[in-house]
């Protein structure tokens, strides 16, 4: 195996050498292979590995002329699925019980377009049951570790897609992000991940949670990386009613790095509040010092009703789970109990048992808050609240181009240490859940490690302005210059 | 306003999620209802007078799908990894009621 | 029983004839199809997908809307009804809830003589479920089946306001209402097939003042069967209100064999289904212009066409009522009118030779191997008194079962009118020989007797003599008779 392919190499550096045949399609795929082999029996980032078929898929490649190498944007990339994007013959389980022996029949739209660029899918990443869950801990087929340090939770509910990329198992992942479960993993294992505006990429083949939220997007090493993946994934899909009629991103659009020190970043005075850790905002500062010192201009906003927001997305994303998750009864796929003769002991016994606490919790959580009487009391107003929640943006952003926050308010904390409290676990998505509620572009990059462990920035954008989020991102990401440091992991 | 969610209520809920839970359990799941139910009632600190809610993000006019079919090839792979089927038919405990 | 107020409300469901289903690309023509075969990843409800709405279903919705004069709502929302039923894949139902696609509608229909005008609450979309086997096909003991190939086909739900005040008049109803839905194209309006579905509110009251307890009904399978079932429940809430009983609000199900309705028990509380906007499918708004378009498509309805076939052809009501109540047969009509322009005639022929035939062959008007044209022609000869009524009949028979021409049957059997006047004087005169009663009738100044001559020698002919040139010569001998 050549160690020195798992330093922080880019696509970009991956086809230099393939092109230049330093290595074959075929020995890389494998070098990849032997690297998921050897440390995620630790690691615990995948739940199912594609070794087979992502070898014939090298040989295909390789062999067949339909695709050209300069032409083909993903060629020969290795990259992981979380576990709720259906790829054809592959498990989709969602980290669930419910869905342990489910294979699903089609590919998601996402997962055609990777196809279509030349990706390879290397396997399925594990991830908190359904995506309810800020640590992976809910998976079913136990946690994602945190490859900073492997007592200390990887984040969710995209974990298992964070960590496989900062472990160096694969250079790009997809998540899915409905409150914050792309970026607050990626901050957690100091990795760029971007949450798309909302019908910006295709749902289709994404198993929902709540599907007014949910959004695909990348996991990279770098910017660039992530980049090029939303480039592939993005533009407007027929089969998904909620994906936006606009144009696919092109990275043609990102602004120049002159431009970018003309953009007006903004501050909210909400997400720098006593609740944040120290490191986390003494890191923070920094990268907005750097901003300073590159001449671009910041200045502090308000965004009133964040603090609302969360519990509107408590009342919101339930209601909807609850829904999305009343298919999986036993009936046609997945698991099946057969307890009493009855039909309704198979529902109850299939689902009591298919389901994990969190998600049970949800469930109940959002039938009530539907049912009737509460309608109103509950789920209208979660709606109301969410409308004010996307007035501040909207108002913030005739102010400024861009707003930078922390991802989390705290570091990657230790297995099993919030997992008592569900409500402290709800608090860990503060700052990554109003801009899903308002639909709008954001990202998580690394900015620093305290105590060994990576710090997460947050970028958030206007309504399709991915390409300033991304400039902004490359800008610093080149200016930060970091080094990460090395845990006993990684050699 | 506190407003307490009775376990009768959520016995109801449980059974209307097609959930069943023991009495411990019920107790469990209620009270963590009544935890977050409690937050909510923050909301009501802020006026919602004419706010109009928002059920969906949405950017314009959603595609429509022309009336010609289109016809899945994969079918049979869902009757293959069904729980239990007989010939075509999917099998489920007989229904007595309708 | 003429002391209580009778008050009935319908809510039908018709499938929508589109090529596929409402929110994915599968074929909606699931009549006898091996089961799940008509089915994809959407209509199944497979964990990822997503729906999308098929846009001849939401025209075909708009445009029973507008035929029913529903204001329609400029945008259009689907809500999820929640609930479990094995024939529901995703657990839900998308439907339409406190937005639907049209509201305050009216429909007419004339009923004993009146005009009647039934007011209608709402016309929904939505999508229909699965079906449940029972029996058969080697299930295993104890189970049942599911098929999902009529999952997913596209539904209107129209619901009218209780303005129904017998069992007659709900009938009346819903035949103009399955005549509307025919009319416009919209659905095919088969009851025996399932594809309009008919359930009941019925209350009955001592009082007009006071609505008396309302009972939902369903099950009922047939025009008949609704009749039935609401003059069943009539007099059963009639009978427990005269025994002083009470009523309760429930819904209850005809029982076609045993002529009943029995109440659906087993439901302790009512199903609270939690609808709330369906999250996957985004509001879309009705430009005018688009509505213009729909509405543009709605051809002559029922009601006017009976107007316009009585005004301008000059039928009687009764004749116009049922050559309207089947579309295709007023169309038929017309088109056979255009070359045979007799209205009455052609009617009165449509309506008994024509249907008799068809009833014989069990088939409708749009089977039928005769076309308008050639039927015209038929009638035609008969004008030109080339063949009896008598011998067109049976021509028509064979028109029925071979599809040629009149002409060409004729001319193969050699079946063509008598008109060789020496002929038919050698009849004549024999028929006046056998029947001096007949003549001396006629004499003494009975025309009737003229009409029974002339039989008579059709008969002797069978029925092959050209009936005007006997007449001729019957009056011009009996004219030397005097």
């Amino acid at each position: 195996m050549k160690v020195e392919l798992f330093k922080d190499f880019t696509i970009a550096d991956y086809h230099k050498w393939l092109r230049e045949e330093k290595i074959s399609l075929p020995e890389l795929i494998e070098a990849f292979l032997e690297r998921i082999k050897s440390i995620d029996p630790d690691l615990h980032a995948f739940l199912e590995i594609n070794q087979q078929a992502a070898l014939t898929e090298a040989d295909i490649l390789v062999k067949g002329d339909s695709f050209d190498k300069e032409l083909a944007p993903l060629w020969g990339i290795p990259i992981a699925i979380k576990d709720n994007i259906c790829v054809q013959g592959l498990p989709t389980t969602c980290g669930s019980r419910i869905l342990r022996n489910y294979r699903s029949p089609y590919n998601a739209t996402v997962i055609e377009r990777l196809k279509e660029a030349g990706a390879i899918i290397i396997g399925k990443t594990n991830m908190d049951e359904f995506a309810m869950g800020s640590s992976t801990e809910n998976s079913a087929f136990g946690p994602t570790r945190n490859p900073f340090d492997l007592e200390r939770v990887a984040g969710g509910s995209s974990g298992g897609s964070a960590a496989s990329v900062a472990a160096l198992e694969v250079p790009i992942s997809l998540g899915s992000d409905t409150g914050g479960s792309i970026r607050q993993p990626a901050s957690f294992c100091g990795v760029v991940g971007l949450r798309p505006t909302y019908g910006r990429v295709s749902r289709y083949g994404l198993v929902s949670f709540a599907s007014s939220l949910d959004q695909i997007g990348p996991i990279a090493r770098s910017v660039d990386d992530c980049t090029r993946v939303f480039e592939i994934i993005s533009g407007k899909d027929e089969q998904d009613s909620t994906c936006a009629p606009y144009p696919p991103f092109s990275r043609n659009d990102i602004p120049t790095e002159e431009e970018i020190r003309k953009l007006k970043i903004g501050l909210p005075r909400e997400y720098f509040s006593g609740e944040v850790e120290k490191g986390v905002l003494e890191l923070i500062e920094q990268s907005i010092d750097l901003l300073r010192k590159n001449n671009l201009e910041t200045i502090e906003v308000r965004l009133p009703h964040t603090d609302y927001a969360l519990e509107a997305y408590y009342i919101v994303s339930p209601c909807e789970a609850s829904s999305n998750l009343a298919r999986y009864d036993g009936v046609l796929y997945g698991f099946r109990e057969k307890e009493g003769e009855d039909l309704e002991s198979m529902y109850l016994s299939s689902r009591t048992r298919g389901f994990g606490e969190e998600v049970k919790r949800r469930i109940i959580l959002g039938t009530y808050c539907l049912s009737s009487g509460y309608y109103d009391e509950y789920y209208l107003k979660g709606m109301k609240v969410r409308t004010l929640v996307r007035h501040d943006f909207e108002q913030v952003f005739e102010e400024c181009d861009l707003l930078l926050t922390p991802v989390s308010p705290c570091l990657p904390f230790n297995l099993g240490e919030k997992t008592k409290d569900f409500y402290q676990m709800y608090l860990t998505d503060i700052f990554t859940i109003p801009s899903a509620m308002a639909g709008l572009p954001a990202l998580s990059m690394n900015c620093g490690y305290c105590d060994h462990l990576p710090v997460g920035l947050q970028i958030i954008g206007p309504p399709f302005r991915e390409e300033l989020i991304l400039g902004l991102a490359g800008f610093l990401e080149k200016r930060l210059s970091l080094t990460p440091p090395f845990p006993n992991f990684h050699q | 306003m506190e407003r307490k969610v009775s376990l009768a209520e959520i016995k109801t809920i449980a059974k209307l999620s097609k959930l069943s839970f023991s009495e411990q359990e019920l107790a469990n799941f209620s009270e963590d209802v009544n935890s977050v139910i409690s937050h909510f009632e923050k909301l009501n600190r802020l006026d919602l007078q004419g706010v109009s809610p928002t059920s969906h993000i949405s950017w314009g006019q959603p595609p429509l799908n022309p009336d010609e079919a289109v016809v899945w090839e994969n079918r049979d792979w869902v009757l293959e990894q069904a729980p239990e089927v007989c010939g075509r038919l999917i099998v489920v405990p007989k229904i007595v009621e309708k | 029983m003429d002391n209580y107020y009778v008050t009935i409300g319908l809510e039908v469901h018709c499938q929508l004839l589109t090529t596929t289903k409402m929110f994915c690309r599968c074929k909606t023509d699931y009549f006898g199809k091996a089961p799940n075969t008509l089915v994809c990843p959407v209509c199944l409800g497979l964990p990822g997908s997503l729906p999308v709405l098929n846009e001849q279903a939401l025209r075909l919705a708009i445009l029973t809307a507008q035929a029913l004069n529903c204001r329609i709502l400029p945008r259009v929302v689907f809500h999820r009804k929640n609930y479990f039923y094995p024939d529901l894949p995703k657990g839900y139902q998308i439907s339409q809830y406190d937005l639907p696609i049209g509201v305050e509608g009216k429909i007419e229909f004339d009923f004993k003589g009146n005009r009647e005008a039934v007011r209608i609450k709402r016309v929904h979309a939505e999508e229909d479920a699965g079906k449940l086997v029972h029996e058969g096909l080697n299930l295993p003991f104890g189970c049942s089946g599911v098929d999902f190939n009529r999952c997913g086909i596209p539904l209107v739900e129209i619901v009218t306001e209780p303005d129904l005040h017998s069992p007659e008049e709900a009938r009346e109803c819903l035949v103009m209402l399955r005549n509307v839905v025919r009319y416009i194209g919209v659905s095919d309006g088969n009851m025996e097939e399932g594809s309009l579905r008919c359930d009941a509110n019925v209350s009955v009251s001592p009082s007009p003042e006071k609505m008396g307890t309302k009972v939902e009904v369903k099950n009922m399978n047939s025009f008949r069967s609704v009749f039935r079932a609401l003059r069943y429940e009539v007099d059963r809430q009639v009978e427990l209100l005269e025994k002083g009983e009470s009523l309760y609000q429930e819904t209850r199900h005809w029982d076609e064999a045993r002529g009943i309705t029995l109440s659906a028990r087993g439901k302790e509380e009512a199903e609270d289904y939690r609808y709330f906007p369906d999250p996957d499918l985004l509001p879309i708004t009705l430009e005018d212009s688009f509505l213009k378009e729909i509405k543009a498509a709605i051809s002559e309805l029922p009601l006017t066409r009976k107007e316009r076939l009585m005004i301008e052809h000059e039928l009687p009501e009764n004749e116009a009522n049922i050559l309207v109540q089947d579309k295709t047969l007023a169309d038929f009509f017309e088109e056979a009118l255009k070359e045979f322009n007799q209205p009455r005639l052609l009617c009165n022929w449509m309506l008994t030779e024509v249907l008799k035939n068809l009833n014989e062959a069990g088939i409708d008007i749009t089977e039928s191997k005769v076309s308008p044209q050639q039927l015209a022609e038929l009638l035609r000869m008969i004008d030109k008194g080339e063949i009896s009524g008598t011998i067109a009949k049976g021509v028509l028979e064979e028109m029925f079962t071979t599809g040629l021409d009149a002409r060409e049957i004729v001319s193969k059997k050699g079946i063509s009118l008598i008109s060789n006047e020496k002929e038919l004087e050698k009849v004549v005169l024999e028929v006046v020989e056998k029947n001096p009663q007949s003549v001396a009738d006629y004499l003494s100044g009975k025309e009737k007797a003229l009409h029974f001559l002339i039989g008579q020698v059709m008969k002797e002919t069978k029925g092959q003599a050209n009936p005007e040139i006997v007449k001729d010569i019957l009056l011009k001998k009996l004219a030397s008779e005097e």
